[in-house]
């Protein structure tokens, strides 16, 4: 499903936090929201999620052509996952996954069995099934990391949206679960905006980077593209760039970009 | 190997006096200090808390048990009980109700005069509750500043003053603040990341409500209800004021003891402190039992991990 944002705008008090966004974000693609703190990029996410809503004026949000920008956030379908992964503290891990399918309305609720079956079947793709019964406040980091993805996953969601997904841990498990994160959309091809601080995660996982600061997009494009071009003086001095060293960047782990890339070269 | 690792090390003190060592934390204070502390603290327990509560049950036993019963069986004492308990009833569900709205609105929205209303919602506990009764006097009294409202003919036109409904709202007032005072801080410090991923997941706002807020706040409430519920029963001063201390109709259970206090029936005050005193027990034992069921909660969450 295309995620399409259409100049939209927000203040909080006398503080512009995205002054004119557009945004095309095509189904199936993997696209990192990079940007310094403060540069509105999680306003943004929440803005697609619906936890935010943006000022009044031109803007829109389009969900694969539907216009959802006066919809609640429950509408959406928008699969989010928190910094500080905001799981039900007082339910299992998963009680934690089932709750999306057990909100819904009776007539589209799934079975007592088919639930079961749902949720087992997420706890083994995060590698959490021994873990069904454990409360969050137990697990590690990690583990609370992915039972908040496959919380998400659970009500198929049609876009998934990451608020730093991997801020919060450390180096050796964040490489992790990038890697995961990537061989995972590569399995299900699900759209997926990510926002991150972290130039490295952005370009070693993400389709195509968009580079925000100061409520602005100041570039979009492949990894390749973007250390190749840098748009602007702002895009340089985030990246490092300015003083005209070459920055150490990974090579992405995907053979998309990588192709990409040596077509830059 | 060995040898190097020997010569490593430092030389032992030779024949060095081994102290023997009680282990103690090094916030602990010497025997002395810990037994003053602990000789005042239970002597203040003893004396102040403990001892009022054994001579009320004494006194009122005094004359037998047979006079105890016929002082709680006195019509007055009975209409006094169930006016206690009725208004109890009516004023704590309002109370929590009126305390869950106000903490939510306080602590998820931000709106102008937030400030103001989070002093406001103390005003009942600044205020001498004699103050509050007599203000509702010259509200709702004939000479009061809605008297176009609420008399006509000398007659109250909803009978509020000198009524049960009149100890009801006095009640009201005293008691707000509990809930909403206890609830405001919890639900400031947890944030509402929960209530947005529910949202997210699906789940419409009274759904976010029922399944994650209130079993996040559930135990705040409960001891904020209990509060609530203790000042309800024991207060004296607002209602006081307002209740025109009419036996067997606008007599509460605090009213009643102070008039037979006054009456020199000290068996029949002393029957009913006993009730209300035991109201009182009854409440701390909910509160520490409903306390010891979270904790065991808290506890089997974590010893659910192998």
């Amino acid at each position: 499903m295309s995620v399409v944002i259409e100049s939209i705008h927000k203040t909080f008090g006398r503080f512009n936090a995205l002054e004119g966004i557009d945004l095309k974000v095509e189904t199936g693609e993997l696209v990192a929201l990079l940007g310094p703190s403060g540069s509105g990029k999680t306003t943004l996410l929440r803005i697609i999620a619906g936890l935010e809503f943006p000022d009044d004026g031109p803007g829109n949000i389009f969900f694969h052509g539907t216009d959802v920008t006066e919809r609640d956030a429950y509408e959406r379908r928008a699969g989010f996952v928190f910094q500080s992964y905001a799981l039900f503290q007082h339910m299992t891990v998963f009680e934690n996954i089932a709750f999306g399918l057990r909100v819904r309305s009776r007539a589209t609720r799934p079975s007592e069995a088919e639930i079961n079956a749902r949720v087992n079947d997420l706890l083994g793709r995060v590698q959490l099934t021994q873990f069904a019964k454990r409360f969050p406040n137990t697990l590690s980091g990690g583990q609370r990391q992915r039972v908040a993805l496959a919380r998400a996953l659970a009500i198929e969601p049609r876009v998934l949206l990451l608020d730093e997904p991997f801020g919060a841990l450390d180096a050796k498990v964040r490489k992790e679960l990038r890697r995961w994160l990537r061989a995972f959309h590569e399995q299900t091809r699900l759209t997926t905006l990510f926002v991150t601080h972290d130039q490295e995660e952005a370009f070693e996982v993400s389709d195509r980077v968009v580079i925000l600061g100061e409520g602005r997009i100041q570039q979009i494009g492949s990894p390749a593209e973007v250390r190749a071009n840098p748009a602007n003086d702002f895009v340089r001095k985030f990246l490092g760039l300015d003083d005209e060293s070459e920055l150490l960047i990974p090579s992405p782990l995907h053979e998309g970009s990588r192709a990409r890339e040596l077509d830059a070269v | 190997m060995a040898t190097s690792a020997t010569t490593l090390e430092p030389a032992p003190p030779q024949e060095a006096p081994r102290r023997r060592r009680i282990p103690r934390k090094a916030t602990t204070e010497p025997l002395w200090v810990r037994l003053l502390l602990i000789t005042i603290a239970v002597g203040f327990i003893a004396g102040f808390l403990l001892m009022p509560l054994f001579i009320i049950f004494k006194e009122s036993l005094l004359k037998g048990i047979r006079v105890y019963y016929d002082a709680l069986e006195n019509p007055h004492a009975v209409s006094a009980i169930k006016l206690t308990l009725l208004t109890a009833a009516i004023v704590v569900p309002l109370n929590t109700l009126f305390g869950v709205a106000a903490a939510w609105a306080i602590s998820r929205f931000s709106f102008p005069g937030k400030r103001a209303l989070v002093t406001l919602i103390d005003l009942p506990l600044w205020v001498s509750p004699i103050v509050a009764g007599l203000m509702f006097v010259i509200l709702f009294g004939r000479q009061g500043l809605l008297n176009s409202l609420f008399w006509s003919g000398g007659k109250q036109v909803f009978p509020i003053l000198f009524e049960p409904a009149g100890i009801v709202i006095a009640t009201l007032f005293v008691t707000f603040p509990f809930v909403a005072r206890i609830l405001i801080p919890l639900m400031q410090a947890q944030g509402s990341a929960e209530e947005e991923a529910a949202l997210t997941l699906g789940a419409r706002g009274w759904q976010t409500f029922v399944y994650i807020t209130l079993p996040k706040i559930k135990w705040g409430l409960f001891y904020g209800i209990i509060l609530c519920n203790a000042r309800a029963i024991g207060e004296f001063g607002a209602v006081s004021a307002v209740s025109g201390h009419i036996q067997g109709l606008t007599n509460t259970i605090p009213l009643h003891i102070e008039l037979m206090y006054n009456s020199s029936q000290m068996e029949a005050a002393f029957a009913l402190a006993s009730i209300l005193s035991m109201l009182a027990l009854l409440t701390l034992v909910l509160k520490s039992f409903f306390g010891w069921q979270a904790e065991r909660q808290a506890k089997e969450a974590l010893e659910s991990t192998p």
